[in-house]
């Protein structure tokens, strides 16, 4: 009776399966749709590929063709998808962005303008007696993802401007994430850290992290970051499409999208503007 | 109540999350079964170049499930598929190493009698090894299905999709509630799981099953396209493995810090298991002690090292420390269930004599129960320390440090030639255990 019963259990999770399976896993893609990538800014679960809906949308009814969106856990993923071309479009940061153009030469399109003048940010916990960059030597230290430009490359070359060794004066780890680094600090398992701008305020605004518990000692001067790019393959008329898609976005009427995209209004991007970033990540052996 | 039924909104759009990750565990087992077993019988029967593929299947269950699945990626592109290819490629070394060595234990007179009639490798498998072997083999397999359910975890990392995907966007973002949730299905995973192993222990026709489902998924998730040009000009380009000056110079530290991961956390797991299993075991508490405590292992058993591990730093930081209880907590689960039932298999009478005597429950258990389990109990934390091995390399991921932090750190800056050098570090160290536990077992067996 047991074995019997147990057996039907397992039956009808199987079966339910067998429908969920069929109807649920990604759709083949249409021929013609197009392949979009995404690092994960922020999540890659079905959620937060549902909430990406709007931006999905918006570019398939302005470039007239399917669009697929995908969003690896893992830079890399990204990039070898580029490489190979199981995704034609993708949002890079810089360093990752700076990777792909030389592995795969991919084509920068356009980027918000905040990209252009982003900055990294240094916390502590409010009652620290950390107030200066000089003031880390020897503490605990949260760096994000180890390809992470505003979570590790632009802070890594801040503290070594501030004459602080990032390998020899701190104990310096990789939370993998902007949101981990904060709640690192938050919690005090680490003295401070450095992360994304926008992360940041999204994070302290939604109240995932206290505010009252971490304030900001240091921001970085700006540097050039995320990016959406093309794989090199890509016929000019659709990178085309997909940057004017971009440009005409507008405040007011596209909130919906902007908001997806935490940006008020994207401009064209080129690969000159990352030659200031090139030579610092070849600086730091980072690339 | 608005909270229980607050959850089963939020549960009902993660069935599709939980079909593919079952889809998914169940279409990479059918392929490693289908690859894994004539490989196993090609070792077990000593076929020509029966070394070279134990050699290879040693080594490709040294690259890391997240390794496997970015170089599935560079094959055959973004998606499902790409998970698939890691969990399929993972679990046919798997199989093909634990089944030979399983068929090689079969017992010699029945095969050398079969061999005497010059039956050929396929034959002596088919009617010898195999039919001798299939009690181990089916418990073993339905521990590897088991292991596949929460290997998902890691290739959704590749755009895969399933529970891990969800798991460990929610734990990224913050999201504990969710996370909770997402754990808590996952248990209920494998609790399913766990049935569905013990009904194929029963019925081994159960494993039929299997076959649809994961031949459904293999279709629904069949590769977009492949690019095998693409893909050797991107593997030869990971060759020759090279490490630099401030790399080999870091790389004893790295090493002690791999083993004292792995050993710390065998250690803390043996011990967690230990007093745990002992109300845990029907022979020495009640049956309401046993439902509570084996639910509790099995709960720790459920969630995965890695996913131990994004727990942990959060509270106690990132370091060798949180890797060492991410270990330590997943080994307390596994060692804990599988300690109590060696408790409740040993012999009885000797139990009962020391019993007899007027010996409080502690002293039955100290001087007849823990003695007489030893043997058992020491076979498994052997084969734990040796597993642990592999997974202190994969927490490395999460920032446990060692090694496997190495290889992750390459492997996201793109430095293939150094990733694939940590790969063979790791390799030289897995086999390094695997053949001290061999030793310590071989003495252990014959004492």
């Amino acid at each position: 009776m047991a074995a019997s019963l147990k057996r039907g259990v397992v039956l009808k999770a199987m079966g339910a399966t067998l429908v969920l399976g069929s109807g649920a896993l990604p759709a083949v893609a249409a021929a013609s749709a197009l392949r979009v990538g995404m690092i994960p800014d922020a999540g890659a679960t079905q959620v937060s590929t549902d909430e990406k809906a709007p931006l999905r949308d918006y570019l398939s009814a302005k470039m007239g063709q399917p669009i697929e969106l995908v969003i690896p856990t893992n830079y890399n993923a990204t990039v070898e998808g580029l490489g190979n071309g199981s995704l034609d479009f993708a949002y890079l940061g810089g360093l990752t962005y700076l990777k792909a153009r030389e592995a795969y030469g991919v084509i920068p399109l356009v980027q918000r303008t905040s990209d252009k003048q982003f900055h990294s940010l240094f916390i502590t916990q409010t009652g620290s007696t950390i107030n200066k960059l000089a003031d880390l030597k020897g503490k605990r230290f949260a760096f994000g993802d180890i390809s992470s430009t505003s979570g590790h490359l632009m802070p890594d070359y801040a503290l070594r401007n501030a004459g602080i060794d990032p390998d020899t004066d701190l104990t310096a780890r990789f939370t993998g994430n902007h949101p981990a680094t904060a709640k690192a600090v938050e919690s005090g398992t680490v003295d401070a850290g450095a992360l994304d701008e926008s992360v940041f305020k999204a994070v302290t605004d939604g109240g995932q992290i206290d505010k009252t518990k971490v304030r900001v000692f240091y921001t970085t001067p700006p540097f050039v970051d995320y990016v959406w790019v093309a794989r090199k393959d890509v016929a000019p008329a659709s990178r085309e499409g997909l940057a004017n898609a971009f440009l005409a976005l507008r405040a007011g009427s596209d909130d919906k999208v902007l908001a997806i995209l935490r940006g008020t209004s994207f401009v064209r991007a080129d690969d000159a503007e990352y030659a200031t970033l090139r030579s610092i990540a070849k600086k730091l052996k980072l690339l | 109540m608005n909270a229980l039924l607050e959850g089963a909104v939020r549960a009902v759009p993660l069935l599709v999350p939980v079909a593919q990750t079952f889809g998914m565990a169940c279409a990479g087992m059918l392929v490693a079964l289908v690859a894994g077993i004539p490989l196993a019988v090609a070792v077990a029967t000593r076929a020509p170049g029966y070394r070279f593929i134990a050699t290879a299947l040693g080594a490709l269950r040294a690259i890391p499930d997240l390794t496997l699945a970015i170089l599935a990626v560079v094959v055959i592109g973004l998606g499902p598929a790409a998970g698939i290819a890691a969990l399929a490629v993972f679990y046919t070394a798997m199989i093909g190493k634990v089944f030979g060595e399983l068929l090689l234990a079969a017992p010699s007179a029945p095969v050398d009698a079969l061999k005497a009639t010059g039956a050929g490798r396929v034959s002596i498998a088919a009617f010898g090894l195999i039919p001798l072997t299939s009690r181990d083999l089916l418990s073993f397999g339905a521990y590897a299905f088991d292991c596949a359910v929460r290997a998902s975890v890691i290739v959704g990392a590749v755009g895969a999709g399933g529970l891990g995907t969800e798991l460990v966007g929610a734990i990224n973002a913050l999201d504990y509630r969710r996370a909770a949730l997402l754990i808590l299905i996952l248990v209920v995973m494998v609790a399913v799981v766990d049935a569905f192993g013990s009904l194929i222990r029963r019925y081994p026709r159960a494993t039929l099953a299997l076959i649809p489902i994961g031949l459904l998924t293999l279709w629904v998730d069949r590769p977009q396209f492949f690019a095998f040009g693409h893909a050797l000009t991107t593997f030869a380009k990971m060759l020759p493995p090279q490490l630099n000056g401030a790399e080999l110079s870091a790389l004893p530290l790295l090493l002690l810090q791999t083993a004292a991961i792995a050993v710390f956390g065998t250690a803390l797991g043996a011990s967690i298991g230990f007093f745990t299993a002992l109300i845990a075991a029907r022979t020495i508490v009640p049956f309401a002690v046993v439902a509570v405590t084996r639910r509790l292992l099995d709960t720790a058993r459920a969630i995965p090292e890695v996913v131990w591990g994004l727990i942990l730093v959060v509270s106690v930081g990132i370091g060798p420390i949180a890797g060492i209880l991410a270990l330590g907590f997943h080994s307390a689960g596994v060692l804990g269930k599988l300690y109590a039932e060696s408790f409740e298999n040993v012999v009885k009478e000797p139990v009962a004599s020391i019993a007899a005597t007027g010996a409080s429950t502690v002293s039955t258990i100290a001087y007849a129960i823990v003695p007489l389990a030893f043997g058992p109990l020491a076979i498994h934390t052997l084969f734990r320390l040796e597993w642990n091995v592999r997974a202190a390399a994969v927490v490395g991921m999460i920032g446990a440090g060692g090694i496997g932090q190495a290889l992750f750190n390459a492997q996201q800056l793109f430095f293939y030639k150094t990733m694939v050098a940590y790969v063979l570090i790791t390799w030289a160290i897995v086999l390094a255990f695997d053949i001290l536990t061999e030793r310590l077992r071989g003495r252990e067996l014959m004492t």
